[in-house]
C-alpha cells in the first residue's frame, strides 16, 4: 500500500513538474531578455543614424577584412593615407597631405598630417601605416590583403622571416613615409586607400592579439561602443578625429540580422534611416510611388557580371562557339528581370571606369545570327553544357534568363547551382568548368584591374577562370602595366579590350546598378560607385520616429 | 542507477565521437577550399599555398583529426575561417537567445498543448473536441515562415504593438515564441488527446469513476499520470532540438540564436564553424536524451533500468 502510494506521488507530480518548468523558464525567459532592453547610453537629443543588414560585419580589423560589409564599417573607424571622394573616385588626402611618386613610378613619399589621433588619444605617426601593412604582409595574420603590397621592395624577405622590416618601407621622420617598389606601379597610391594600409596603434594590438577584432582603436571618424555578435554594432563619434564639425551625426547603430523583407517593414515603419537592400518584390512598388521613388538613390557601380566560358575546354576552344553565345544572351532582358537594376555590358569595362570606351559596339541580341554560329562550328541538339553559379534566388533567375535564350537557338542548359566557395574552387581548376555566372567589382578605378587581372595568361590559376590566353593581348597589358602616361595607358588597354570582346572569353553582361532609399529626413547622403557608403557629412534633420 | 549512468554516458560519448568522425569527413569530401574561403576570391595560389600550410592543411587527414579532437575535448573548436573569432566562444555567446527563445516556446507549448489536449478528452466527441482537432492541425500545418511573416506584419507593423523583430526586451520575445511553439502546442495535444482516450477506457479509471469520483478528478489525478508519458520524451528532445536553432523563426524574427550562426556558417561555408555548431547540436541532443531516460525511469519504476541499457 504503501509503495503504490509512491508511485501515485510520483506519476500525480509529473502534470505538476510539467506546469513549473513552464513557468520557471517563462521566469527565465523574461529575466533573460531584460537585460537588453536598456538604450545605448548615449546623451539625450543624440542624433542616431540607424541602419540594417541581413548579415553581421565578418570582422573590423582592417589587416583581414575584405567584404563590402566589413570595409563600411572600417572606413569609418580607421583613416588612410589617401582617400576617394564620397562620391568620385579620385584620390583625396586623408592622414596624408601631400604625396609624391617618382617619374617612373616606384618610389612614392607621403607627408602626414600632424593633428590626426587615435580615438584612444595617441598620435597618428608613419610608424602606425608601416606597423599595419606588415600586420598585412605578415603570415601569422592570413591577410587576403598580401597581394596589395608585394610589390614593396624587401617585401619577400619580410613574409620569408629573413627580416624584422620591410627594407622598401622608409620612416625618414616621423610624419613622412616613403615606399620604394621593385617594379613601376601606377596604381600604387589606390592600394594604400584601401583599408588594409590603414593606420593601426600597435599598442592595442598587442593587447588584443586576435581579439582585436572586437576591440578596435583608429583614427577614423567614428570609434567601436559596442557589437553584440547577430544583434547590433554601435559606432559613436571620434571626439579627437582632426576634421572638425565631423561626423555630423553622433552615433550609427546597425542591427544585424536583418534580410530585406524585414528590412522593408521596419523602412516603412520608421525604424530604420538608410535601407540597402530594397526587396525585389518591392522594388517596382517604390520605383512607381512618387513620394518614395524621390527618397532613392542609384549609382552604377565600377563592376561587371559576366558568363564565363573557359577557352581550354571544347566547344568553347572555338570561338564561333563563344560568339554565338554572346549573340544569343538577352541582355536587356536580364536588366529588365532586375527591374532595371543594371546597364547592358559592351565590353569588360565598366562605364564610370577611366579608360571606358563608350564607341565598344558589344554583341547585340541576334538569335539568328548566332544560330548561324553554331551551325558553322557543328554544334548539334545533343550539346548540353552545364553552367555553374551561385546559389542565390538573384542570380538563379538570371541563370534561368539566360537558360530559355539558348533553348531557342536550340542549346538545352543545366544549372548548376553551389555556394559561392565551391563555385571559386571549381572554376579555378582547369578543364573542370565549363560555364559560370561570375562578376568582378573594381579595387582600383583603373583597367588594369579588370583586363590583367582576370584575363591575362598570368593569372591561370588565379582570376583568369575562363583560362583564357591571347599573347598579343598579354603582350598590351604588360606595357600598359607600368605607363604613367595615362593617355598612352589607355590607349593599349583599350586596344587589348577590343581584343578580348572579340575573342570573346565572356558573356559580357551588365553592370549592376545599386539603389539606397533613406528617410526624408537624411541628408548629405551621397554613394560611391567603388565603395561602400560614408557616413560622417550626413545629417538628420528632427523628425517623429 | 550509477552503472546504467555509466553506461548512457559512454554511449552519449560514443555518438559525439562519431559525430565529429562524420562532420570532419564530410569538411573533407566537399569540394570547398578552407583557404580560398579564408583568402577570398581574388588571392593568388602563392597565398593559398601559405594559408594551408599554416592551417596545417598540408598534414595527413588522421593526424588533422587527431588535432581537432584534442583541441574539441579541451572546449576550443577552432577559430572561424570567415569571422577570425573562437568558434567556441561564437556559440557560447549565441547561446543564450535561443536558450531563451527554446524555453518560452517550450513552456507556451506544453502549457497550450495540454490545456487544449485535456479539453478535448474531456469533451470527447463533442463539437468542441473537433474544433480543438481542426485547430491543433492546423497549428502543425502552418510553415514557421509563412507564420511568423504574418505575424510581423499584422501584429507588428499594423498595430505596432510587439516591436519588428530583434532581440530588445520581453515585448520581442512574444510573436518568435508564439511561432515557435503553435507547431508544437498543436502536436502535442493531439498526442494527449489521444493518450487520454485511451487511458479513460482503462479499468482503473471505471473504478476510480465507481468510487464516486468527480470527471475532473478522473481526468487530472487518473487519466493524466499515465498519459503523459510519451510527451516527456517528446518535449525533452523537442526542447534539445530547439536549443541547438530554429533557423526559420530566427531569421526571419532577427533573433541572434544559434540557428543564424549555423545557417550563415553554411552559406558561407565556414568549416569550424559548421562542424563547431553540428557538434554542440550533438551535445545537446546527447544530454536531453539522457535526462529523459532517467526522468523516464523516476516517473515509472515499472520500467526496469536493465531493460534501458
Amino acid at each position: 500500500m504503501k509503495r503504490a502510494r509512491s508511485r501515485h506521488a510520483r506519476r500525480s507530480g509529473v502534470g505538476a513538474a510539467i506546469w513549473m518548468l513552464a513557468a520557471a523558464a517563462m521566469l527565465l525567459a523574461v529575466s533573460g531578455c531584460s537585460r537588453e532592453g536598456d538604450g545605448l547610453g548615449l546623451p539625450k537629443g543624440s542624433s542616431v543614424l540607424r541602419l540594417a543588414d541581413a548579415d553581421d560585419v565578418p570582422t573590423l580589423d582592417p589587416a583581414v577584412g575584405y567584404d563590402t560589409l566589413s570595409w563600411s564599417f572600417e572606413q569609418e573607424i580607421f583613416d588612410t593615407l589617401v582617400r576617394y571622394g564620397d562620391a568620385d573616385i579620385e584620390l583625396h588626402p586623408d592622414i596624408a597631405l601631400s604625396w609624391q611618386s617618382s617619374p617612373d613610378a616606384t618610389v612614392f613619399t607621403f607627408h602626414l598630417r600632424k593633428d590626426a589621433r587615435f580615438s584612444n588619444g595617441h598620435p597618428v605617426t608613419a610608424r602606425d601605416f608601416r606597423y599595419e601593412i606588415e600586420r598585412v604582409l605578415s603570415p601569422a595574420t592570413r591577410s587576403k590583403g598580401i597581394e596589395y603590397f608585394r610589390s614593396i621592395a624587401g617585401a619577400g624577405d619580410f613574409i620569408a622571416g629573413r627580416t624584422r622590416h620591410v627594407a622598401g618601407i622608409i620612416i625618414p621622420d616621423p610624419y613622412t613615409l616613403v615606399f620604394h617598389l621593385t617594379a613601376p606601379d601606377p596604381l600604387f597610391a589606390h592600394k594604400l586607400a584601401v583599408p588594409f594600409a590603414a593606420a593601426v596603434p600597435r599598442d592595442a594590438v598587442e593587447r588584443w592579439g586576435r581579439d582585436f577584432s572586437r576591440h578596435v582603436v583608429g583614427s577614423g571618424p567614428f570609434m567601436l561602443k559596442q557589437w553584440i555578435g547577430g544583434e547590433r554594432i554601435v559606432l559613436v563619434k571620434n571626439p579627437w578625429y582632426f576634421v572638425k564639425g565631423l561626423p555630423r551625426i553622433d552615433a550609427i547603430v546597425d542591427q544585424i540580422g536583418v534580410g530585406p523583407e524585414l528590412g522593408w517593414l521596419k523602412f516603412e515603419a520608421g525604424q530604420i534611416d538608410i535601407l540597402g537592400g530594397i526587396p525585389p518584390a518591392e522594388f517596382p512598388y517604390v520605383m512607381r510611388t512618387p513620394r518614395l521613388r524621390r527618397l532613392t538613390l542609384s549609382q552604377t557601380t565600377i563592376s561587371t557580371m559576366y558568363l564565363g566560358m573557359n577557352c581550354q575546354m571544347a566547344p568553347f576552344n572555338d570561338v564561333r562557339v563563344r560568339r554565338a553565345f554572346n549573340y544569343a544572351v538577352n541582355k536587356q532582358k536580364l536588366i529588365a528581370v532586375l527591374n532595371g537594376r543594371g546597364v547592358v555590358a559592351r565590353g569588360v569595362m565598366p562605364p564610370n571606369l577611366p579608360g571606358y570606351d563608350p564607341n565598344l559596339r558589344g554583341y547585340a541580341y541576334d538569335p539568328a545570327r548566332a544560330r548561324r554560329l553554331l551551325e558553322e562550328a557543328k554544334i548539334g541538339p545533343d550539346f548540353h553544357p552545364t553552367l555553374w553559379l551561385r546559389a542565390d534566388p538573384t542570380t538563379v533567375i538570371l541563370a534561368e534568363s539566360i537558360q530559355q535564350d539558348l533553348e531557342l537557338v536550340g542549346i538545352h542548359l543545366d544549372l548548376k547551382p553551389v555556394a559561392w566557395g565551391p563555385l571559386l574552387e571549381a572554376i579555378r581548376q582547369p578543364r573542370n568548368v565549363e560555364l559560370f555566372l561570375s562578376g568582378w567589382e573594381a579595387d582600383f578605378p583603373d583597367p588594369e584591374n579588370f583586363l590583367g587581372v582576370l584575363l591575362s595568361k598570368q593569372q591561370w590559376g588565379g582570376n583568369n577562370d575562363t583560362f583564357y590566353s591571347n599573347p598579343r593581348v598579354d603582350e598590351l597589358l604588360a606595357q600598359a602595366a607600368p605607363m604613367t602616361n595615362l593617355k598612352k595607358r589607355y590607349a593599349l588597354y583599350d586596344q587589348a579590350e577590343k581584343i578580348i570582346v572579340a575573342d570573346a572569353p565572356w558573356v559580357f553582361l551588365f553592370h549592376p546598378v545599386s539603389y539606397v532609399i533613406r528617410q526624408p529626413w537624411v541628408h548629405g547622403l551621397v554613394l560611391n560607385p567603388m565603395r561602400p557608403t560614408r557616413f560622417e557629412r550626413v545629417w538628420l534633420s528632427p523628425h517623429h520616429e | 542507477m550509477l552503472a546504467y549512468l555509466a553506461r548512457r554516458i559512454v554511449f552519449g560519448a560514443a555518438v559525439l565521437l562519431g559525430t565529429s568522425l562524420i562532420t570532419f569527413s564530410i569538411a573533407f569530401l566537399i569540394p570547398a577550399d578552407p583557404a580560398v574561403a579564408m583568402a577570398g576570391a581574388k588571392a593568388n595560389p602563392q597565398t593559398l599555398a601559405m594559408i594551408r600550410h599554416q592551417l596545417g592543411l598540408d598534414q595527413p587527414v588522421y593526424i588533422q583529426y587527431a588535432h581537432y579532437l584534442d583541441r574539441a575535448l579541451h572546449g576550443d573548436l577552432g577559430r572561424s575561417y570567415i569571422r577570425r573569432e573562437s568558434v567556441t566562444h561564437l556559440i557560447v555567446s549565441r547561446f543564450p537567445a535561443t536558450a531563451i527563445l527554446a524555453l518560452s516556446a517550450m513552456a507556451l507549448a506544453l502549457m497550450l498543448g495540454i490545456a487544449m489536449g485535456l479539453v478535448a478528452a474531456a469533451w470527447r466527441g463533442r463539437a468542441l473536441d473537433n474544433v480543438l482537432l481542426v485547430g491543433s492541425l492546423a497549428m502543425v500545418s502552418m510553415p514557421i515562415f509563412w507564420l511568423g511573416t504574418m505575424l510581423l506584419i499584422a501584429v507588428a507593423a499594423v498595430s505596432r504593438t510587439f516591436p519588428l523583430g530583434g532581440y530588445s526586451g520581453f515585448k520581442s520575445l512574444i510573436l518568435p515564441t508564439v511561432t515557435l511553439a503553435l507547431g508544437s502546442a498543436g502536436y502535442y495535444s493531439r498526442v494527449l488527446h489521444a493518450n487520454l482516450s485511451q487511458a479513460l477506457d482503462q479499468d482503473y479509471i471505471r473504478a476510480a469513476r465507481g468510487k464516486g469520483l468527480s470527471n475532473a478528478r478522473v481526468l487530472m489525478k487518473h487519466a493524466m499520470a499515465n498519459a503523459m508519458l510519451p510527451l516527456v520524451t517528446l518535449a525533452g528532445l523537442d526542447l534539445a532540438s530547439m536549443l541547438s536553432g530554429v533557423v526559420l523563426t530566427e531569421t526571419v524574427f532577427n533573433w541572434p540564436g544559434i540557428g543564424r550562426l549555423a545557417f550563415e556558417a553554411v552559406f558561407n561555408l565556414d568549416i569550424p564553424l559548421i562542424m563547431g555548431t553540428v557538434l554542440f547540436s550533438a551535445f545537446l541532443i546527447v544530454i536531453a536524451n539522457l535526462l529523459v531516460d532517467i526522468l523516464y525511469v523516476w516517473l515509472d519504476p515499472r520500467i526496469r533500468l536493465g531493460e534501458m541499457g
